[in-house]
C-alpha cells in the first residue's frame, strides 16, 4: 500500500496521485496497479446540457402569433392607419430582448446582445416615427437619447457586476453616470427645440450627483471614515 | 358508490418534497446516493430480478412526479423499470422529469458496488436505507443466500403498509410556528466549477472504533466531532483567502425526526440544524468548536422547537391563499426563498445517517456502505458519512475543482491519529 507523503493518507493501489493534494505516487516497492479496476467507474455518461430551445420556441410562437393576428386585423380595423406596426415592433423588440439570451447565455456575447437590444429600441421608435411621420424628431432627438442610454448601459455592464467593484465605487459610478446622462438628455432637447444648448435643470441634477459623489469618494478613500460609516449604519 | 371510497392513487408531496421539486432544474436536482460494496462482483441479472420483486413493496419509490396547476403530485409510475444500469464516473446526475421513463430513483452497479440514487422529493435517507437494505436482502436471496426478514429488512410478500406513505410532517404539525430571523450569509466555500456535469467524489475510510475513541477524547459523539472538524476546515479555507470581512461558517445538518416523532413513514421526515462559528469573534480551537456544536445541537434538538419549526413549513403548503397561486408563479418564489434560507446561510452540508444495520446473515456479503450527497446549488462540496461494521466511510462530493476542504479534513483526521484510506473519482 502507498501513502501520500504530504497528507499521510493511505491511497488506493490503483491511484497514480493523491486525490487530496495531487502529489504523484512514486513508490518503488509498490508501483501503481494499472490492471485492477479503479474504485470508481472511469466511463463518463454525458448529461446533455439543458436546452432552453423549448422556451425560446414558446416565446417566439406567442410573439409571432400576436404580430400576425394584429397584422391581419389591421386590414379590417381602422385601416387608415398602420397601427399594427406598434404591436409588431413591440413583439420584435421583446423577441430580441428575450430569445437570443435564452439560446446563447454566455458572458462574451454581452456586448453583442446589448447592441442588439439598443438597436431593437431604435427600430421600434423608428416605426412610431414612420406612423407619425416624425423623422425629424427621430434623428435629432430620439436616436441620440437611445444611443446615449445604450452607452450608459454598456458602461455599467463593463464596470459594474459582482466582484468587479466595491459597493461604494459602484454607487459612485451609477450616480455619476446618471448626472452625465441627464446633461446629455437636456443638451439634445435644447438643440432640438431651441437650436442652442443652455443648461438648466440638468445642472441641478449634475450638482446633486456631484454632491453625492464627493462624500462617497472620500469615504471610499479613507479607511477610518469607512469604518465609522459602517459602525454608524450597522453595516 | 364503491368508486367513491376508492383510495386515490395519487398523493401530494410533503413540504420537503414541495421544496425539492420547486428548485428542480435541468441542471440541478437534489439527488443523493447510497451504495453497498459487496464482497463479490455484482450479478446485474439477479439485481434486476431483485429490483422487480422489491419495487411493489415500496410504492413510495415507484412514483413519477406530475405537475398540476397549483402543486406537483406523485402518482404510480406505470412505465417499465426501473432498470439497473452500469455505474458512471459522474454520479448523482440531475433527474429530468420525462426522461428515463419518469423514474425518480436509479439503481446502478459497478464491479462489487450496488448504488441507489434517489430524488430527495421521494424520500429521505432513513427511508431510502430501508429500501436499499431490503433490495440487498432480496438480491442476496436471488444469489441463493438465506436471508431472513426483520432487522430492517421488510417482507416483500406482504402488501405495503399505509403508514409507510404517511406525511409525518402533517401528522405531527402543531399550532405554534417558530419563525426564526433570516440567518447571516455564510462563507460559501466555492471554487471554480468543473464542466457540466462533473461531480468530484473523495471518499475516506476510517476505522469506527478509532474514530469513536478520538471523538470521546473531545467528550463528543462522532457526528459532533466530525461536524466540528469540517467547520474548522471551512474556517481555515476562509482564512486562506484573506477576506477583509470574514463571514460565519455554518453547516446544514439534517436531523432524522423519527426518534422524536414515532412514525413508520418512508417519505421525507427531516429538519435541518445550523451549527455555526463566527470567526469575527476571535479564533476558535477545535475543542471549542466541538463544544459550540455540542451545545447548539443539544439546545435546539428538542421535540417542541423542532415541531414548531416544521409546523411553519406545513402551514406553507396548507395556506389557503398559496393553494390558489399557480405553480408557475409559486415555484420561482419558492426557489428564491430556498436560496435565502437554504443556500445563503450555509457553507455546506454534513449528514450522518449513522450505522447501517443488517441481519447477521447478510453481514458476510457486504464489505462496506457508502453515502454521497449529489451536487450542491453552487460549486462547493457536501459531506456525508455512514458506518457499517468497523468502517466509517466519509464522502465529500461537489462540482468545484478544488480539493482543499477534503485535504484539510482528512489530514486533520490523520493528525488526530486516525488511519485514513482515501479513494476518489478525480482524474486530475
Amino acid at each position: 500500500m502507498s501513502y501520500c507523503v504530504n497528507c499521510g493518507v493511505e491511497l488506493d493501489a490503483t491511484a497514480s496521485f493523491c486525490p487530496l493534494c495531487h502529489t504523484p505516487v512514486c513508490n518503488p516497492n509498490q508501483p501503481v496497479d494499472e490492471t485492477s479496476p479503479k474504485p470508481f467507474p472511469t466511463e463518463r455518461k454525458e448529461v446533455p446540457p439543458a436546452s432552453k430551445l423549448q422556451g425560446a420556441i414558446l416565446i417566439s410562437t406567442i410573439l409571432a402569433s400576436v404580430a400576425v393576428c394584429c397584422g391581419v386585423l389591421n386590414y379590417f380595423l381602422r385601416t387608415q392607419r398602420i397601427w399594427c406596426l406598434y404591436v409588431i415592433g413591440a413583439a420584435l423588440m421583446i423577441w430580441i430582448w428575450t430569445v437570443p439570451p435564452l439560446l446563447h447565455h454566455k458572458k462574451d456575447t454581452f456586448r453583442l446582445q446589448l447592441l442588439a437590444d439598443i438597436l431593437a429600441i431604435a427600430v421600434y421608435v423608428s416605426l412610431i416615427a414612420v406612423d407619425l411621420d416624425g423623422w425629424d424628431w427621430y434623428w435629432h432627438l430620439a436616436l441620440p437619447i437611445i444611443l446615449l442610454l445604450g452607452a450608459l448601459f454598456f458602461f455599467w455592464g463593463l464596470t459594474l457586476g459582482p466582484g468587479k467593484r466595491s459597493t461604494l465605487t459602484s454607487i459612485t459610478l451609477v450616480v455619476g453616470s446618471i448626472g452625465v446622462f441627464a446633461t446629455g438628455v437636456e443638451r439634445f432637447l435644447d438643440l432640438f427645440f431651441r437650436g442652442s444648448w443652455s443648461p438648466s435643470w440638468s445642472l441641478i441634477v449634475l450638482a446633486v450627483c456631484v454632491i453625492l459623489i464627493i462624500p462617497l469618494t472620500v469615504v471610499r478613500r479613507v479607511p477610518a471614515l469607512r469604518e465609522e460609516v459602517r459602525r454608524r449604519f450597522h453595516l | 358508490m364503491a368508486r367513491k371510497h376508492e383510495k386515490p392513487s395519487w398523493y401530494p408531496l410533503d413540504n420537503a418534497g414541495v421544496l425539492y421539486s420547486a428548485i428542480q432544474k435541468d441542471q440541478y436536482s437534489a439527488v443523493y446516493r447510497f451504495s453497498a460494496l459487496m464482497t463479490e462482483p455484482v450479478d446485474p441479472a439477479a439485481l434486476q430480478r431483485a429490483v422487480e420483486k422489491t419495487m411493489p413493496r415500496f410504492p413510495g419509490f415507484g412514483v413519477r412526479l406530475r405537475r398540476g396547476v397549483f402543486w406537483c403530485y406523485f402518482e404510480p409510475n406505470p412505465n417499465p423499470g426501473p432498470f439497473v444500469k452500469q455505474d458512471m464516473a459522474n454520479p448523482c446526475q440531475p433527474i429530468r422529469f420525462h426522461e428515463d421513463n419518469d423514474w425518480l430513483i436509479r439503481i446502478l452497479y459497478y464491479e462489487k458496488r450496488i448504488s441507489l440514487e434517489v430524488f430527495h422529493a421521494v424520500s429521505d435517507g432513513a427511508g431510502s436505507v430501508v429500501f436499499l437494505r431490503t433490495l440487498l436482502a432480496v438480491y442476496l436471496r436471488e444469489l441463493g443466500c438465506q436471508i431472513p426478514n426483520g432487522d430492517g429488512v421488510l417482507d416483500i410478500t406482504q402488501p405495503p403498509r399505509r403508514e409507510e406513505l404517511e406525511d409525518a410532517y402533517t401528522r405531527y404539525a402543531g399550532n405554534r410556528v417558530l419563525r426564526g430571523k433570516l440567518e447571516k450569509t455564510a462563507f460559501p466555500n466555492v471554487s471554480p466549477p468543473e464542466p457540466f456535469y462533473t461531480l468530484n467524489v473523495t471518499m475516506g475510510m476510517v476505522p469506527l472504533d478509532h474514530l469513536r475513541e478520538v471523538a470521546r477524547g473531545y467528550q463528543a459523539t462522532i457526528t459532533e466531532y466530525l461536524t466540528a472538524v469540517i467547520l474548522q476546515c471551512l474556517l481555515e479555507n476562509q482564512a486562506a483567502r484573506h477576506f477583509r470581512h470574514p463571514q460565519p461558517v455554518a453547516l446544514a445538518i439534517p436531523i432524522n425526526l423519527r426518534p422524536w416523532f414515532p412514525t413508520e413513514t418512508l417519505r421525507n421526515f427531516i429538519l435541518t440544524m445550523r451549527p455555526s462559528i463566527d470567526p469575527t469573534l476571535g479564533e476558535y480551537t477545535l475543542p471549542e468548536i466541538v463544544r459550540q456544536v455540542q451545545n447548539y445541537m443539544r439546545l435546539h434538538t428538542n421535540r417542541q422547537e423542532m415541531r414548531a419549526k416544521f409546523t411553519g413549513n406545513v402551514r406553507f403548503t396548507t395556506n389557503r391563499f398559496l393553494q390558489i397561486v399557480p405553480l408557475v408563479l409559486k415555484n420561482p418564489v419558492m426557489a428564491f426563498s430556498y436560496h435565502l434560507v437554504g443556500v445563503r446561510p450555509f457553507s455546506g452540508t454534513y449528514t450522518n445517517p449513522g450505522v447501517f444495520q443488517v441481519p447477521q446473515e447478510m453481514e458476510p456479503h457486504i464489505q462496506r456502505m457508502e453515502v454521497m450527497l449529489g451536487q450542491a446549488t453552487r460549486p462547493s462540496p457536501h459531506c456525508a458519512s455512514i458506518s457499517y461494521g468497523n468502517t466509517m466511510v466519509i464522502t465529500f462530493a461537489g462540482t468545484g475543482t478544488s480539493s482543499e476542504t477534503e485535504r484539510r479534513f482528512f489530514t486533520h483526521l490523520v493528525r488526530d491519529g486516525l488511519p485514513v484510506k482515501v479513494e476518489s473519482n478525480r482524474t486530475r
